[in-house]
């Protein structure tokens, strides 16, 4: 049981309205942590925070710490920060260009592989592993924009495979797709977690029993409750959950 | 007050936008077919490739139409990276304070300052303080700062077309944001660019003003050799040989009316269908 993720009094705020609250809160190495909660509950903006995507953001300010390896994400250089946590967003974005280049967009940029050998095996070795190989393995230099929903997002997948992350961030990875495509990326998921530490942030409740070892509930920015997935879907300690977990809430 | 049946309401204000969209087009119509029909009979290969002759009263435009092309051509070598800098800049880095927001304002409103002050100002400081003298080096400088806020306007509009979502992709890759700008947000602006460049040329090749203290001469007996020379400008010729010459046969006038308006709508054309070919090509 390493900590993988170690956040520590977390607070975020958009144009100075508080969206999370002092949070803390630990994922453990190659485990699978949800995070649940209805809208506004600041679970994005917490998933943002995890790759520092939300200091893009103008209005967005922080405070508190988070640690990944002992190490503050807010004292590391963000581009190295963001090749060891990688993140799949809702919508599947491939960039315009081919499936191959989609591959090898990021690898290539950060200069870790030059030779053709070496990009051919990472494209077919990213592209298996998210289990999209045996599917575009003819066609790797047509668009990835013809692609269909799922396939994208797998390929999405695919791509932060290629630089090798620590941590994957997802961000409701199958709220556009239909469910057999969510269970192949389900399935990707459990098989990655041997390799990754992963955060899922989903609306999906019955998705985060399915995958998760460990489920975090969160609501207006606070977190609730967070224990082992088993444990807080039978026997929530808080009512708020058990409402929410049940469907009776709002 | 009377009031009006609906249907005979409806056909009034038809009838009214209707007149002002003809008022918009007949009179650029009959500017065209008139320019054709005087001009025509002038158009030859010798009017396009030799010397003008006789006091301009005969002969062909050639240096006219040479120098408004080393002009032209110099002044987007000059705004084109500038101008595409400063909107990668402005829309990419720029953070959004009063500082920004004032700066693009003031491009905005650049674009709107008439013709003649930036020739005055060209001749001010290009021709007489940066002592370049009368060259199409100061020209092309006066149409460059003339043109730049075109340029960062339309280049900004080809940026701000790429969907936002590739930079955050590209981003949350560990790419860096000179990486990104320069291998997704640049390859996918580039088409809006270029046509926006097109209409460019297309627009300084006619300005006269701008070049006329700065760039253009009545009359230059050979072809220029240097960036340094003065030349001979297609709007400005046509302005002295109907203005400044007298019996100045008709149909040399109107012929370098069409030549100019040619040049100009081939462009403004091509524009168009770069701009049709590139967004079939478009893959998002």
């Amino acid at each position: 049981m390493v900590n993988k993720i170690n956040v520590k009094k977390l607070s975020c705020y958009y144009n100075k309205k508080c969206v999370l609250n002092s949070l803390s809160i630990n994922v453990v190495k190659n485990e699978i942590l949800s995070v649940i909660g209805p809208a506004n509950s600041g679970k994005t903006t917490f998933l943002r925070t995890l790759n520092r995507m939300s200091d893009l953001e103008v209005l967005f300010s922080r405070a508190g710490e988070v640690f990944l390896d002992e190490e503050n994400i807010f004292d590391m250089n963000m581009q190295f920060l963001r090749r060891r946590v990688g993140m799949l967003f809702a919508m599947p974005i491939p960039l315009p260009m081919s499936i191959y280049d989609n591959i090898v967009y990021a690898p290539k940029r950060l200069g870790l592989i030059n030779k053709k050998t070496d990009i051919d095996a990472l494209v077919e070795q990213s592209l298996k592993d998210a289990s999209l190989w045996d599917d575009v393995k003819d066609r790797l230099h047509t668009s990835a924009m013809r692609m269909s929903g799922g396939q994208q997002q797998r390929l999405c997948i695919a791509r932060i495979l290629a630089i090798n992350p620590e941590v994957i961030l997802f961000d409701e990875p199958c709220s556009g797709l239909d469910p057999i495509s969510t269970a192949k990326v389900e399935e990707s998921m459990l098989e990655l977690k041997k390799k990754y530490t992963i955060v899922l942030v989903t609306n999906n409740v019955k998705q985060a029993s399915r995958v998760s070892d460990k489920t975090a509930f969160f609501l207006m920015g606070k977190l609730i409750e967070v224990d082992k997935t088993d444990t807080l879907f039978i026997s929530p300690k808080e009512k708020q959950t058990e409402y929410y977990i049940t469907g009776r809430f709002g | 007050m009377m009031k009006l049946s609906p249907k005979l309401s409806q056909k009034l204000s038809y009838m009214l936008l209707f007149i002002a969209t003809m008022l918009a087009i007949i009179p650029v119509l009959i500017i065209i077919f008139l320019i054709i029909k005087n001009g025509y009979s002038a158009i030859n290969w010798k009017f396009l490739t030799s010397m003008p002759e006789d006091g301009m009263r005969a002969g062909g435009i050639f240096p006219a139409i040479i120098g408004t092309f080393a002009i032209v051509m110099c002044a987007i070598v000059i705004t084109l990276p500038v101008g595409v800098c400063a909107a990668i800049y402005l829309n990419e880095y720029a953070k959004d304070n009063f500082l920004t927001r004032l700066i693009k304002l003031a491009i905005v409103n650049l674009a709107g300052v008439p013709s003649v002050v930036y020739g005055l100002f060209g001749l001010g400081i290009f021709v007489m303080f940066l002592k370049l003298g009368v060259s199409i080096i100061a020209g092309a400088l006066t149409l460059s700062i003339m043109e730049l806020p075109v340029i960062i306007t339309t280049a900004r509009g080809a940026l701000n077309s790429v969907p936002q979502s590739f930079r955050e992709v590209s981003l949350s890759l560990g790419v860096s944001r000179w990486q990104t700008i320069r291998h997704i947000v640049l390859p996918n602006a580039l088409s809006g660019i270029l046509t926006g460049t097109i209409l460019s040329i297309a627009r300084i090749s006619g300005e006269t003003a701008p070049i006329l203290f700065t760039a253009a001469a009545f009359y230059v007996p050979r072809l220029p050799d240097s960036i340094f020379d003065q030349v001979m400008a297609l709007p400005y010729h046509l302005y002295i040989i109907s203005t400044q010459i007298p019996n100045m046969p008709k149909n040399i006038i109107y012929g370098t009316a069409l030549v100019l308006m040619m040049m100009v709508l081939t462009m403004s054309f091509v524009a168009i269908f770069a701009r049709i070919y590139f967004r079939k090509r478009r893959k998002w």
